[in-house]
C-alpha cells in the first residue's frame, strides 16, 4: 500500500511502485482532472502539487508521493459552483477553450500566486512555459492569470 | 475606429454579439469535464494497435499464435477478422484498416490486440511475428513522379492532377511591368491537440455498438465504421464531443474502427485505446508539405496581372482528405485578388512520409505563403507601398476573383486590409523598427487571405438540429457539431436564447451524439457556427411557433439548413468554388537576432471578416490561436522525416510556441453582415492563420533576407541574413 494526502482526504492505493502517479490519480483514485498529453514532462497537462510544488505527475513514480501531500486540479476551488479566483478568471476571460490543457494551467497558475502573489507580466510568462495550450494562443490565459493576481472578481 | 464591445450596444439584440461566458467554462476550469478519453468502464479490456516495422514492404506472413496463447490476451485480430470492407478514408477507401499484403507507411496497422491489462496487450505486440520484405520507400514526391519509380500504390504515384487556366499568362507575363518568382517549401505541421486520439467502444446487449471518441465528424464516421463492420449504420451510436483539442486531426477515422472491431471480440465487456503520443505521432495525419514555384506579374500602376504556380504536394501514403485540400488550394492560390491571367497545376502524390489529411486551413496558409511572400516582391520591385498594393487589388463583392469566380456574398477583405492600416501597430510600424537595440534587425510585414466557408460547390452539405421543450419545461438544443475548443455550444446557445427569448444558460446543449443529435455535418471547413447556427436558428423558430401558439409540453421542433451553393462552377474542381468565405489582414512586428537569426514575433494585429460577431470573446479565441498556430507553423513546427521515418517522435522535439514566443495579438472584427449566416455571421475557424504564415515571413525578408522554406529556423533565417548581406 502506499499512502498519502490528496485534496486534504487520506488515500491509500495498491499499485506498482513504479506506476506514474498520473495514472495512479486517473484509474486508481478517480481523479480525470491531469490529462496526460506526452508522458514526457514536456506539456504540463499532468500539472499537479506535490507538498505545494507543481510537478508533472507523469514523470512521478507512485512511490515517490508517499506521505506527501497532493493537490489535484479538482482540489483547487470549491467546485463549479465555487471557484478559485484564477478559474474564475478563467472563465471570464475565456481562457479555456478545449479545456484539456486547463487543469494543468490552473494548478501551475495557483502554484505561481501562492509563491509570488504580485507577478509582473514577465513572471507570468516565465512561470507557465511549461504547460502547452494548443487552441488559446495564451493571450487570455495570461490575461486571466494577471487578472486574479491583482483580485479583480469581475 | 469602435471596438466590438462598443459597437454591439447598437444592435438591439439581447445576447447575439455579447460576451456571453462559455457554459463549459466552469466545469472545465475545475477538471470536472469528461472527455472520451476520461471515460471509466468497470470490467474493462484495454487494446494495443501493432504498427508497420518499415514504412514500406510487402507482408509475407503474420503469425499469432503466440500472442493469442499468452494468458491474459482476449483477441489478436488481422485482416482476415474484417467483416466488411477492409478499407477506409472520407473520399477514397485507400487505407486499410488491417494491412493484408502491404504496408506504407509505419503508421499502417498491422493488427489490433485486447488484453486484460495495458501492459499485457504490449505484450501480445512482441510475441505478433511479421514477416516483412522490404521494398526502397519512396520518400521525394519529386522523385516518386519520375519514371520507374517504385509505386506506393498500384495505379502509381500521382493520386490527382488538379489544374485551373484562366486568361493567356504568356501574353501577360510578357506585358507585365514586374514579374518575380520563387519556389515556396512548407512543412509538415502537427496537429498536437493537448488530446491524443482514444476512446472507448462497447458491444450492447442488443446487439448495437457504442463507440466513445473524440471525433469531428460523427455521422460520416458511423458510415465508415458501418462499411467496415458490413453493418447497417443505426447499429452504431457514436458519441463523440467534448475534444481534447482537432484542428482537423480528427476529421478522419482515428481509433474508431479499431476500437470496434475489437469490441466485437471481448464478449461485451467495454474496449480501451488511448494512444501514447509516440503512436499519435506515427499514425495520425499531418499537414501536407506543399512545393510551390510560383510567378506573379504585375504592371506599374499596382494591377496584379497574372499569377503561375506549379504545387506538388506530398500526400503521404493515402488520400483521406487530400484531394479536397488541393483542390481548395488550387480555388484559392491567388488569394482575394482579381488577377485575370492565371495558370495552377496541382499535383498530388503518393509517398510513404506516413500519411496527411485536413488541418485548419486546408491547403490554403502553404500557398498563402507563396502567393503573398510574391507580392511583397513585387511591391517592392515597383516602389509600391505594399499594402496600398494588397488594397487596390483586392476584390469586392460583385466582381472576379482570380479563380475566375463572381464573389456574391459579403466580402471586406479591403476593410481589413484598411483596419490593419489605421491600426496602432501599422501605424508606429517604421518608429519600432528604427529602435532596435544594438545586435537586433526588425522588420514589419502584411498579408491577407480568404478561406471558402463549407464543403463547397458540388458537395452535399447541410446541417439539422433539434429544439425541444422538456416536460419539467427545460429547453434542449439537440446539434450535432461539436464542441471542439472553439465554444460553439455556448455560441448556438445564444442564438437560440436570442430568438426564443431565454437566457442562454437555460438552455441544455446536447452535441455531437448520433444516438440524440440529428444529423449536422462535421466541425470542419470553417462551418460550425455558420451551418450549425443557422440549423439552430431555423429549429428555434420552429419553436418559437409551437409555443405562440400555445402548445403545451412536451415539444420539439426541428430546423434545417442546406448550404446555398455558388452560381458559377470551376470545372474539374469538386468543392469549388465556396459561395461563402472569410477573410481576413494580418500585420506583424517581428526582430530577429543578427548573431544567431533567432526570431521573435513581438506585436500581431488581426483583422477577420467574419460577418456578424456572435461573441466578441469567442471570435478573439479563434483569432489569437489561429494566430498562434500560424507563428508555429512559420517559425518552429515540423515534424521531421528521414527515409520513411519519423524523427520527430513526440513534442520533445517538436517545437511548439508556448506562453514566452507568444506576441501581443490585436483582434479587430471587421463586420460585413453575410445575409445567408444565423444573424449575419460567417466561419472564420481557418481564415485567422491563413495571413500571418505570410506575414512573418514578409517581415523577415524586411528585416533581413528572404525565407522560402518554412518553418524559418534561426539556422535558415541566418542563411538568408548572408546571401543578403553577400548581395551587391
Ligand atoms: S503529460 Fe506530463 S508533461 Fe506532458
Ligand atoms: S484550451 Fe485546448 S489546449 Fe488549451
Amino acid at each position: 500500500m502506499i499512502s498519502f494526502t490528496v485534496n486534504g482526504r487520506p488515500a491509500a492505493v495498491a499499485v506498482p511502485d513504479a506506476k506514474p502517479l498520473l495514472d495512479t490519480l486517473r484509474d486508481d483514485l478517480g481523479l480525470t482532472g491531469a490529462k496526460e498529453c506526452c508522458g514526457k514532462g514536456e506539456c504540463g497537462s499532468c500539472t499537479v502539487l506535490m507538498d505545494g510544488e507543481p510537478v508533472c505527475a507523469c514523470l512521478v513514480f507512485t512511490a515517490q508521493a508517499r506521505g506527501v501531500e497532493i493537490i489535484t486540479v479538482e482540489g483547487i476551488g470549491g467546485g463549479p459552483e465555487q471557484l478559485d479566483p484564477i478559474q474564475a478568471a478563467f472563465v471570464a476571460e475565456g481562457a479555456a477553450q478545449c479545456g484539456y490543457c486547463t487543469p494543468g494551467f490552473i494548478v501551475a497558475a495557483r502554484a505561481l500566486l501562492d509563491k509570488n502573489p504580485h507577478p509582473t507580466a514577465a513572471e507570468i510568462r516565465r512561470g507557465l512555459a511549461g504547460n502547452l495550450c494548443r487552441c488559446t494562443g495564451y493571450q487570455k490565459i495570461l490575461q486571466a492569470v494577471a487578472k486574479a493576481a491583482e483580485g479583480r472578481a469581475d | 475606429m469602435r471596438s466590438i464591445d462598443e459597437r454591439r450596444s447598437s444592435d438591439g439584440f439581447q445576447w447575439v454579439g455579447r460576451r456571453v461566458p462559455r457554459l463549459d467554462g466552469p466545469e472545465k476550469v475545475t477538471g470536472r469535464t469528461k472527455y472520451m478519453t476520461d471515460l471509466h468502464f468497470a470490467n474493462a479490456a484495454y487494446g494495443r494497435v501493432l504498427r508497420a516495422a518499415h514504412p514500406h514492404a510487402i507482408i509475407r506472413r503474420i503469425e499469432v499464435s503466440r500472442a493469442r496463447a499468452l494468458p491474459g490476451v482476449i483477441c489478436v485480430l488481422t485482416a482476415a477478422d474484417i467483416p466488411g470492407l477492409n478499407g477506409f478514408g472520407i473520399i477514397i477507401q485507400d487505407q486499410p484498416v488491417l494491412a493484408r499484403e502491404k504496408v506504407r507507411m509505419t503508421g499502417d496497422a498491422v493488427a489490433l490486440v485486447a488484453a486484460e491489462s495495458e501492459e499485457l496487450a504490449e505484450q501480445a505486440l512482441a510475441l505478433i511475428e511479421v514477416d516483412y520484405e522490404p521494398l526502397p520507400a519512396v520518400t521525394e514526391p519529386l522523385q516518386a513522379l519520375a519514371p520507374g519509380a517504385p509505386p506506393v500504390h498500384e495505379g502509381g504515384n500521382l493520386l490527382q492532377r488538379t489544374t485551373l487556366c484562366r486568361g493567356d499568362v504568356a501574353r501577360a507575363f510578357a506585358e507585365a511591368d514586374a514579374v518575380v518568382e520563387g519556389t515556396f517549401e512548407t512543412p509538415r505541421q502537427m496537429h498536437a491537440f493537448i488530446e491524443t486520439e482514444g476512446g472507448w467502444a462497447r458491444l450492447e446487449p442488443d446487439g448495437s455498438l457504442t463507440i466513445w471518441c473524440p471525433a469531428q465528424a460523427a455521422y460520416r464516421d458511423r458510415l465508415q465504421v458501418a462499411r467496415i463492420l458490413g453493418w447497417n449504420p443505426n447499429r452504431i451510436r457514436i458519441i463523440s464531443s467534448p475534444l481534447g483539442g482537432g484542428f482537423g486531426g480528427k476529421d478522419e477515422l482515428t481509433v474508431q474502427h479499431y476500437l470496434a472491431l475489437l469490441a466485437l471480440h471481448t464478449g461485451g465487456r467495454p474496449v480501451k485505446l488511448h494512444y501514447k503520443r509516440e503512436e499519435s505521432v506515427v499514425a495520425g495525419i499531418k499537414r501536407h508539405p506543399f512545393r510551390v514555384e510560383a510567378w506573379l506579374g504585375a504592371n506599374r500602376d499596382g494591377t496584379i496581372t497574372a499569377l503561375q504556380a506549379r504545387i506538388v504536394v506530398d500526400k503521404g501514403a493515402y488520400a483521406s482528405l487530400g484531394p479536397a485540400v488541393l483542390n481548395l488550394a488550387v480555388e484559392h492560390i491567388a488569394g482575394p485578388y482579381k488577377v485575370e491571367h492565371v495558370a495552377v497545376e496541382g499535383l498530388l502524390v503518393y509517398t510513404n512520409n506516413g500519411t496527411n489529411g485536413a488541418f485548419r486551413g486546408f491547403g490554403v496558409p502553404q500557398t498563402c505563403f507563396a502567393l503573398e511572400s510574391l507580392v511583397e516582391m513585387a511591391a517592392e520591385r515597383l516602389g509600391i507601398d505594399p499594402l496600398a498594393l494588397r488594397k487596390q487589388n483586392v476584390v469586392r463583392r460583385g466582381e472576379v476573383d482570380g479563380a475566375g469566380h463572381r464573389i456574391e456574398s459579403s466580402v471586406a477583405v479591403w476593410e481589413c486590409l484598411d483596419a490593419v492600416e489605421r491600426s496602432s501597430l501599422w501605424e508606429g510600424r517604421a518608429e519600432w523598427v528604427a529602435a532596435a537595440p544594438a545586435g537586433k534587425l526588425r522588420g514589419y510585414g502584411v498579408a491577407c487571405g480568404v478561406h471558402g466557408v463549407g464543403l463547397g460547390k458540388g458537395v452535399p452539405d447541410f446541417a439539422n438540429a433539434a429544439v425541444e421543450l422538456t416536460a419539467e419545461g427545460r429547453f434542449r438544443l439537440l446539434v450535432a457539431p461539436q464542441e471542439i475548443g472553439q465554444g460553439n455550444g455556448t455560441i448556438y446557445a445564444q442564438m437560440a436564447a436570442e430568438v426564443l427569448g431565454c437566457a442562454p444558460d437555460e438552455i441544455e446543449v446536447v452535441q455531437g451524439d448520433t444516438g440524440q443529435v440529428p444529423d449536422g455535418g462535421t466541425v470542419t471547413a470553417s462551418r460550425g457556427t455558420y451551418a450549425g447556427g443557422m440549423a439552430t436558428v431555423n429549429a428555434a423558430k420552429k419553436m418559437a411557433t409551437l409555443l405562440g401558439q400555445g402548445a403545451p409540453p412536451p415539444l420539439r421542433a426541428e430546423g434545417y439548413f442546406i448550404l446555398p451553393q455558388a452560381a458559377g462552377a470551376l470545372p474539374g474542381i469538386i468543392g469549388a468554388p465556396h459561395h461563402v468565405c472569410g477573410y481576413a489582414a494580418q500585420a506583424v512586428l517581428l526582430e530577429v537576432d543578427a548573431l544567431t537569426g533567432e526570431t521573435r514575433v513581438e506585436r500581431v494585429v488581426s483583422a477577420i471578416d467574419c460577418g456578424r460577431v456572435i461573441n466578441p470573446t469567442g471570435l478573439e479565441g479563434q483569432s489569437e490561436g489561429g494566430v498562434v498556430m500560424g507563428v508555429g507553423f512559420a517559425l518552429c513546427e515540423d515534424t521531421l522525416m528521414e527515409g520513411g521515418l519519423h524523427r520527430t517522435r513526440n513534442l520533445t522535439t517538436y517545437i511548439l510556441p508556448t506562453t514566452c514566443e507568444t506576441p501581443a495579438i490585436e483582434t479587430i472584427a471587421v463586420e460585413s453582415c453575410e445575409e445567408t449566416g444565423p444573424f449575419g455571421a460567417k466561419g472564420i475557424g481557418e481564415v485567422v492563420m491563413v495571413p500571418v504564415v505570410a506575414a512573418i515571413p514578409n517581415a523577415i525578408a524586411r528585416a533581413t533576407g528572404r525565407v522560402f522554406r518554412l518553418p524559418a529556423t534561426p539556422e535558415r533565417v541566418w542563411a538568408a541574413m548572408r546571401k543578403e548581406a553577400q548581395q551587391p
